[in-house]
């Protein structure tokens, strides 16, 4: 009772609390309109389609609708020996109601995902069923085709089964789930996308490293250089970050392909002879120097924006604190410029991690890359739940590389300019 | 003034409504390519039916399509594709099924349509438009003595250098098997009974691998079919595979010292899908344009710009009739066309089917093998 007396009232008649905590409001839906058509933004170009991504990486449900009575009578199969005529003549009856709806084209694309091999038997077995007797269809099936009478294409169908799988997911590991549920590597001829991994992850950590090791000096004296000096120096950075990817990709082929410009000159001044031209392009060499000089610029304006914010005398009050240049530059400077470092890394390696034109014209034998593979299911297979499962493994991995980094160094340290 | 610019605004907008009613919208691969199908039966079949054909470049597959058909807005009519996409896009429903004889017109001399073609198409939605080979040259300055076969492109002892080949396993287990021995039979059966045993891919894999990791041979992979020419004239290979009219713009177009080997070629093709529910498929127009536009007399027309084969037999008829048959009025097209009877000694029809099966199992092998290299 005391409290509602003391109660201050504005002129009005209404508390004073419940005044302030209206304009509040008001004030904050003010805030979040202003910022409304950024997150609509955000929701529609990255919530959504990463949300999409993941639903398609794991839904299954096409192909076990497709194949009701087929996997109802599966269920009693232990995979080991080819099923019985009940699993051929449920299989029948789905494949007939199918071709009916002109969906066996789909099955045979699907199927073929898991075992390749799919897509002829299917046809085949479209035109002969139509002349299929009733009863005894096995036989008839397995009269088809070789493969139809091949356990390993009757289990490759029950694997479609579960509406909801990872399956994808292993299969970007080269891996996958046999008939007695465990998980096996696939034979080691095929065992791809384990060395595309790496060799992604290789590839993104070195050309960060070689940036960050050319552009740091290059930094420095953007940052130190009087401004006209300083000025032309910039131009140098930012010429090539505006000229076209493809067109500085061809210029390093032009000039170190084995009868380019660097090699001619090589033999010209007689370092080295004329029937002995080093390699330097379509291997892993071409693939380092192509894609750091491309990347350097997103490594030297970070760097930049950071070290122009560094007060010089800062190295002096090092210095005559009777640090050596090397320790006031390391105790000193260096530590400043970490938030330039972490942003330009971070960028670097992510663009790096995602890069596969140039790795595909200049990289040789070993230029193909995990998003080359990534591309290939998307244009050439539309196996689009694949794509999406190394899509999205490549996303986690990224934002585990984030997350390493924020441990380390701190992500609030991170500035971009 | 007034009642002139309103009229001017009256005439453009009808015409703007009529043309945008017929304009039918062809994808296809860009560059050379796409003017000669432009030049060679766009724009003349445009004209005879009064409508407009818009030419779009596309770099090949069919995510894109299949995103227009999943977001419920197609806005393409036509597209030129590679045969195994002709079979995936067919089984995915995303293109119309042709009634062949009915749908395309006859030969002059009466001859159905499905005769008329140079083989049987590998799905119902697909109708042919070119053959192109993927065939192999090398610079003949950089060459001792002439290469002749097939066996002599794997052949570093006697023609030693580097070798381009194309960046994935398609075609290239097909000539590794034609290299090592194995003959083609008719179409490249032969090959490919081979090929779809273990045995076989590991020994087209192995011939390609002993290629590449030769001291005296060597491999360059390319992937734009730009690069196999620039390859050979830069001399950084001595012979490259690649697609014959590639090699025919820098031979002939360019002057460049390129000689082309029909041995064991791979005949491909390109065919002409017709987008289900595109913009004017509940119309006609657009099937009505297809027709046309792989009719005899047009298909020839194409080849007057470069050097791949119309897919009608009766087209080559009229091509040498009217030789020579170049744009530049003075090189004659038919034996540079990769159905030329010469030309067609040893090779290997590229089977889609094939492909559309073991793609992927191939292509992880085939990356796996290049992986080791």
């Amino acid at each position: 009772m005391s409290s509602e007396t003391q109660q201050i009232l504005t002129t009005d008649g209404i508390p004073l609390e419940v005044s302030l905590k209206k304009a509040e409001r008001r004030n904050k839906i003010k805030a979040f309109l202003l910022v409304a058509p950024l997150l609509l933004f955000l929701i529609i170009t990255y919530v959504f389609p990463i949300g999409d991504m993941l639903l398609r990486s794991v839904d299954d449900k096409m192909v076990t609708e497709m194949l009701p009575k087929t996997f109802k009578a599966m269920e009693k199969w232990d995979g080991k020996e080819l099923p019985e005529e009940e699993v051929f003549a449920a299989f029948h009856e789905d494949f007939i109601k199918l071709v009916e709806e002109k969906r066996e084209g789909k099955l045979s694309t699907q199927l073929n995902y898991t075992k390749n091999g799919f897509k002829s038997i299917i046809k085949k077995l479209r035109r002969k069923s139509k002349n299929f007797e009733e009863g005894n269809y096995k036989e008839q099936i397995m009269a088809v085709h070789k493969r139809w009478a091949n356990v390993e294409y009757w289990n490759a169908i029950k694997r479609r089964a579960p509406a909801i799988t990872g399956q994808k997911y292993l299969k970007g590991m080269d891996m996958y789930k046999n008939e007695t549920g465990k998980i096996v590597s696939v034979s080691e001829d095929r065992r791809i996308h384990r060395i595309l991994w790496l060799r992604t992850l290789e590839i993104a950590f070195f050309v960060t490293l070689f940036c960050f090791l050319m552009a740091y000096p290059i930094a420095h004296l953007l940052a130190t250089l009087p401004m006209k000096y300083s000025n032309l120096l910039m131009i140098c950075v930012l010429l090539p970050f505006w000229t076209s990817l493809l067109v500085r990709t061809a210029s390093w082929m032009i000039l170190l392909q084995q009868q380019g410009v660097v090699n001619d000159f090589f033999v010209g001044i007689g370092l080295v002879a004329d029937d002995a031209r080093p390699e330097m392009m379509y291997n892993k060499t071409g693939t380092y120097v192509a894609m750091t000089q491309i990347l350097l610029p997103f490594m030297v304006l970070p760097l930049y924006s950071v070290m122009k914010t560094i007060s010089p005398s800062l190295m002096r009050a090092g210095k005559s604190l009777g640090g050596t240049p090397i320790v006031a530059f390391w105790k000193v400077y260096f530590p400043l410029t970490i938030p330039g470092i972490g942003a330009g890394c971070l960028l670097c390696f992510i663009l790096a991690i995602g890069y596969y034109i140039t790795p595909a014209l200049v990289g040789g034998a070993s230029g193909t890359l995990i998003s080359n593979q990534i591309a290939f299911h998307m244009k050439s297979t539309l196996d689009w739940s694949f794509a999406s499962a190394m899509g999205l493994m490549l996303l986690t991995g990224v934002l585990a590389i984030y997350w390493v980094y924020n441990k380390l160094v701190g992500i609030d340290n991170i500035k971009l300019g | 003034m007034k009642t002139i610019s309103k009229l001017l605004l009256a005439i453009s907008f009808a015409i703007s409504v009529t043309t945008s009613a017929f304009a039918v919208t062809a994808v296809s691969w860009g560059g050379a390519y796409t003017e000669s199908q432009k030049l060679g039966y766009g724009d003349p079949t445009g004209k005879k039916l009064g409508i407009t054909i818009n030419w779009v470049d596309y770099s090949g597959g069919l995510s894109e399509i299949k995103a227009q058909k999943e977001a419920g807005k197609i806005t393409w009519d036509i597209i030129d594709v590679f045969a195994m996409d002709t079979i995936n896009g067919c089984d995915e429903g995303l293109f119309v099924e042709f009634d062949f004889d009915k749908d395309f017109p006859p030969a002059p001399d009466g001859t159905p349509a499905s005769k008329d073609f140079f083989t049987s198409m590998p799905s119902k939605c697909a109708v042919g438009n070119i053959l192109y080979s993927w065939n192999y040259a090398y610079n003949k300055n950089n060459v001792k003595g002439t290469p002749k076969t097939i066996k002599d492109f794997f052949n570093t002892k006697k023609f030693p250098g580097k070798r381009a080949i194309y960046t994935s396993a398609l075609t290239n287990l097909e000539i590794a098997l034609a290299a090592d021995g194995i003959k083609p039979g008719k179409g490249g059966a032969k090959i490919y009974k081979a090929l779809n045993t273990e045995k076989g891919v590991e020994r087209a894999m192995n011939k390609i691998k002993a290629l590449c990791t030769d001291p005296k041979g060597g491999c360059v992979f390319w992937s734009a079919g730009a690069q196999p020419p620039e390859l050979l004239v830069s001399g950084e290979v001595v012979m490259a595979t690649g697609w014959n009219g590639r090699f025919f713009n820098a031979e002939v177009g360019e002057g460049a010292p390129i000689v082309q080997v029909w041995d064991g070629q791979g005949l491909d093709y390109e065919y002409f899908v017709q987008v289900k529910g595109g913009p004017n498929d509940a119309n006609g127009m657009a099937k009505k344009a297809l027709a046309m536009m792989t009719s005899t007399e047009m298909l020839a027309g194409s080849a007057k710009y470069i050097a791949y084969a119309p897919w009608r037999k009766s087209s080559i008829a009229i091509m040498e009739a009217g030789e020579p048959w170049y744009k530049d009025g003075k090189t004659n097209m038919v034996p540079q066309m990769p159905t030329a009877p010469a030309n067609t000694k040893n090779y290997f029809l590229v089977d889609p089917i094939f492909w559309a099966d073991n793609g992927t199992e191939l292509g992880e092998k085939w990356e796996a093998m290049k992986a080791g290299l």
